[in-house]
């Protein structure tokens, strides 16, 4: 054992092993602590995407579709950001972890330090306007990105219960009727001489709504509310067909 | 070559600065931490003195080379045992180490008994030095470590914290279980405290 200390030199000198250069060390701390933030900002950015999508839901429905509250909450939720934000915060912990003194908070602590700026700026990012851009960015590019978010769709196309939802494909018709196609592609004739259009919204061809009334007939529907398929969609996307 | 007198009033911290200079001052360091290392490497581990040396070995060359990342506002002593402890368990799970009875001081597996147990050594004056050591190498390797650091190496709990790289509550709390299990394993030998 004596000698062991002499080998190592002997050994270090021998192969010429040198300390790694400073600069790698601070590149890796500098490293860690990015993805730490970029993670962090990517979590803020999902959950800027929960507050919209929830704000999006029609809370008020559930008892024409005659489930509890908990129920549509339950069915309604953005699991997609939100398996999303668990994510990136679980890569924000585990960066955090391996920084030079992380290991010193306790697991719970880093958690919530995460999720507490995540959902601060994250709710941030809502007010901004910025998760409405990006959904509608979202929407448009990537291919059943609403199918995957939206768990609403099926809620909505429930004509018995008073539910319809698609998108006007003929307008112009006596007493304020319209045609419309259904989610699943079935054409129906609207009859909306009563009607409240909610959301800023006036009927035109390719607008893609929801309507809440009474079924008349396997084609024929009786409308008393109609909103856009996605709120602000009046303001930004009248007549696109989404 | 650096005469060991030269190391003699510098601290480790001292001695890493001028090893980034000059590497003939990492004999100082060695040197200084030879013995310990070793030691708690055996103990923690349970293998042969050979494999141990081995381990040191390895431990002292990781150190060299990460000697840069090395946080003068740490305690040296700390960094290397966190070291030491890494590569004995990454050694341990490769399997590069045979498991074998080391032999433990006296002083040590009554530091160990004693002071997790807080209690007087005539309680514990009938076990032999064979019982205790069988008793405290059937502890999960975890609850060892902790108690091997606190009892015998000394450390505080915010040494352990920096060299196992947990919070100190967890650290607590790992002392805790370690206690407990250490009951449990005496209770299994007719020991009643």
């Amino acid at each position: 054992m004596k000698n062991i200390s002499d080998k190592v030199l002997k050994k270090i000198k021998d192969n010429n092993i040198k300390p790694k250069p400073r600069w790698y060390f601070i590149t890796k701390n500098y490293f860690i602590w990015s993805i730490f933030g970029i993670s962090i900002i990517l979590g803020s950015f999902a959950f800027g995407m929960v507050l919209f999508i929830i704000k999006q839901l029609d809370w008020d429905i559930y008892h024409y579709i005659g489930d509890s509250f908990l129920k549509t909450i339950f069915i309604s939720l953005p699991y997609l950001w939100l398996i999303f934000l668990i994510l990136f915060t679980g890569v924000a912990y585990y960066n955090f972890i391996h920084t030079k003194r992380g290991y010193r908070f306790k697991f719970i602590s880093i958690l919530l330090i995460s999720l507490v700026i995540s959902l601060t700026l994250g709710t941030g990012i809502y007010f901004n306007g910025f998760s409405e851009r990006l959904e509608n960015i979202f929407s448009e590019k990537i291919p059943y990105y609403n199918k995957l978010v939206y768990s609403c769709e099926e809620q909505w196309m429930q004509p018995k219960r008073g539910l319809l939802a698609g998108t006007i494909i003929e307008v112009g018709l006596p007493e304020n009727s319209f045609i419309l196609r259904d989610l699943e592609n079935n054409r129906w004739k609207i009859e909306a001489s009563e009607v409240i259009w909610k959301g800023k919204i006036t009927p035109a061809t390719g607008l893609k709504i929801k309507l809440i009334g009474k079924l008349i007939d396997s084609n024929n529907f009786k409308t008393m509310e109609v909103r856009p398929w996605q709120q602000g969609q009046g303001r930004f996307m009248m007549g696109g067909n989404r | 070559m650096i005469i060991d007198s030269e190391c003699i009033n510098k601290t480790d911290e001292q001695i890493v600065v001028l090893t980034l200079k000059n590497q003939d001052y990492y004999l100082c360091i060695m040197k200084r931490y030879e013995a310990k290392l070793l030691n708690y490497i055996l103990k923690i581990s349970n293998i042969s003195r050979e494999d141990g040396e081995d381990i040191l070995q390895e431990v002292f060359i990781k150190a060299y080379q990460n000697l840069n990342d090395f946080d003068l506002n740490f305690k040296f002593s700390n960094w290397i045992y966190s070291i030491a402890h890494n590569t004995t368990i990454s050694a341990f799970r490769k399997k590069k180490v045979r498991p074998q009875t080391v032999s433990w001081e006296d002083e040590d597996l009554n530091n160990i008994l004693e002071s997790t147990l807080d209690v007087e050594n005539t309680s514990l004056q009938k076990l032999t030095y064979k019982q205790i050591l069988k008793i405290i190498n059937r502890l999960p390797l975890k609850h060892k470590d902790v108690l091997i650091l606190k009892f015998v190496e000394g450390k505080d709990y915010r040494e352990i914290s920096d060299i196992l790289r947990k919070p100190m509550g967890t650290i607590a709390t790992l002392i805790n279980r370690a206690r407990k299990s250490l009951i449990q394993e005496l209770e299994k030998e007719d020991i009643k405290l």
